[in-house]
């Protein structure tokens, strides 16, 4: 008779192997990070660039570009990396090799944490260098001190758990590498629609509404705080909340979608 | 192989691309959503961005400044389709059996490069349409639409004759595919969402360098200051330039993909 202890431990185990598994399988073909590296580099770099006047319009409360698109090409890195999971998941679907896994005594939860795991493991890599990147190369400034690059990683964190869950959903649906399209279309517009690039004072017309409702919005706020003052807590509750409940909502749609598999 | 067989030839090998392409939604579909949503979000975001002082046009609206940007970004990730599609058929064995008839060799490149100027043409019409059902304005009206399709077009083209060359360097759709951010880059490190008079220090400088800032910005002039064949001769001139190189570096290629098949 196994306890339920020992079978926590050993799902744990498994949760653990998958996300080292994801984690050997980016080191071993560096084709699939680079992209989620350079990309958001870049993305810090071009909008910096690109918008570097538009600090000068109502709302955005700094004198520096960079310290407005940091936060922003941060979480597209993250919901970026958010996507490995949900790769690897489909490469393991094309190739049978999930079908495997499934056969084995590994719970639905600890596979799915195990993919999580490892897109929120890959998503400190994008974070960290664009945060270099800002720093070094386009001075940028962080008046919330260390706990504004603590709220930097952990929203990042968060945000690559949620888009990890998201699109596991859809690929245990479609069951095919090319779900991936789909679900970067909605996860990308999702991204776009809300303050990532410009704050709620800047913005008219129908986007106002839907960045103004949109939960990513608070999310990204909370991300960015630390870039343009210091970090607090009427800014991190909003976001924090929004996050929680997106983390339940994908959660549950992934777990959902988990049973598609089988049809 | 005399000409009156390659242009039949010519015709029946774009006919298959085109049908290729129309039959892949997956693969023309985010080129035309794509620019489409950047262009909604700018419009949104940046619509008190042309109050600025420095902002080099009067009277427009954020959208109006965007129209030929979103335009040649949508025909630019367009363009990839063609080469993508060459690659598929390299990896597939079509093009060894194609080979091994008596096709025309060069109406192989004609059929590739002349789908994607087709395609880029038929995306730039349902992207201009849009753009005016959202209220956009050209100034030129009709001739400067027109205009507008044709460069586009033309640029499709163009790059396109470059991918081709890739394709036909390494015959993989993968390679090709990943290209993808360095036309993203060219776009975004130019004036297409922003003036270059409004960008700071080195970047501001990069983008001034940047040949899609000149097409750019000459297409912007047709569209908001009404049409000028000045304008139009400019930008034509560079697409032509980029094309002719594009197009010699792709017939190099075809060249050495026959002579190691041979």
């Amino acid at each position: 008779m196994i306890s339920a202890s020992t079978k926590q431990t050993s799902q744990l185990q498994v949760t653990v192997a998958i996300t080292k598994r994801g984690l050997m399988r980016m080191r071993r073909l560096p084709s699939l990070m680079i992209p989620s590296i350079i990309m958001p580099i870049f993305f810090v770099v071009a909008f910096s660039g690109s918008f570097s006047s538009v600090v000068q319009l109502d709302g955005y409360s700094t004198d520096k570009a960079v310290n407005w698109m940091a936060a922003w090409a941060i979480l597209q890195g993250s919901a970026f990396s958010g996507l490995g999971g949900g790769g690897l998941t489909a490469t393991d679907l094309e190739n049978g090799f999930f079908d495997r896994m499934r056969a084995a005594p590994i719970t639905p939860s600890a596979l799915i944490s195990g993919l999580v795991g490892y897109s929120v493991t890959r998503a400190v890599l994008p974070t960290t260098a664009v945060l270099i990147v800002s720093f070094v190369a386009l001075d940028a400034d962080m008046p919330g001190g260390l706990l504004g690059f603590v709220i930097a990683y952990f929203t990042a964190i968060g945000i690559a758990a949620v888009m990890s869950l998201f699109v596991l959903g859809i690929v245990f649906t479609m069951k095919t590498l090319k779900s991936l399209a789909v679900a970067q279309v909605v996860m990308f517009s999702t991204m776009f629609l809300s303050v990532g690039q410009a704050p709620l004072e800047a913005i008219q017309g129908w986007l106002y509404h839907v960045a103004k409702y949109n939960p990513i919005t608070h999310v990204i706020r909370m991300g960015r705080q630390g870039f343009l003052g210091d970090v607090t807590w009427a800014e991190t509750q909003p976001g924090f909340i929004s996050l929680a409940l997106l983390l339940i909502g994908s959660g549950l749609w992934a777990r959902s979608c988990y049973q598609k598999v089988d049809i | 192989m005399n000409i009156k067989h390659s242009i039949p030839q010519a015709l029946q090998l774009s006919h298959r691309s085109i049908l290729g392409m129309i039959r892949q939604p997956q693969a023309w579909a985010p080129t035309l959503f794509f620019p489409l949503l950047l262009a909604a979000v700018y419009a949104a975001q940046f619509s008190k961005a042309v109050n600025l002082p420095e902002f080099p046009y009067s009277d427009v609206t954020f959208l109006d400044f965007i129209l030929p940007a979103c335009v040649i970004q949508g025909v630019l990730f367009g363009s990839t389709n063609s080469a993508t599609d060459l690659a598929a058929d390299i990896e597939n064995s079509f093009m060894d059996r194609l080979l091994s008839s008596p096709v025309s060799r060069s109406s192989i490149l004609v059929a590739r490069l002349s789908s994607a100027f087709i395609y880029g043409l038929v995306q730039a019409t349902i992207l201009i349409i849009i753009f005016f059902a959202f209220g956009a304005k050209l100034t030129g009206g009709a001739s400067s639409a027109l205009a507008l399709v044709f460069l586009t077009s033309f640029l499709s083209m163009g790059v396109g004759s470059f991918l081709i060359a890739i394709a036909l360097r390494t015959g993989s759709q993968e390679v090709v595919n990943s290209l993808f951010p360095i036309i993203f880059v060219f776009i975004f490190i130019s004036s297409a969402f922003f003036p270059v008079e409004l960008m700071d220090g080195w970047y501001g400088q990069i983008a001034e360098w940047n040949p899609l800032t000149w097409i750019i910005d000459w297409t912007r002039v047709i569209t908001i200051e009404g049409f000028s064949w000045n304008a139009f001769l400019q930008a034509a001139g560079v697409i032509l330039l980029i094309s002719l190189a594009g197009i010699a570096t792709s017939t190099h290629q075809l060249k050495r993909r026959l002579a190691v098949a041979s």
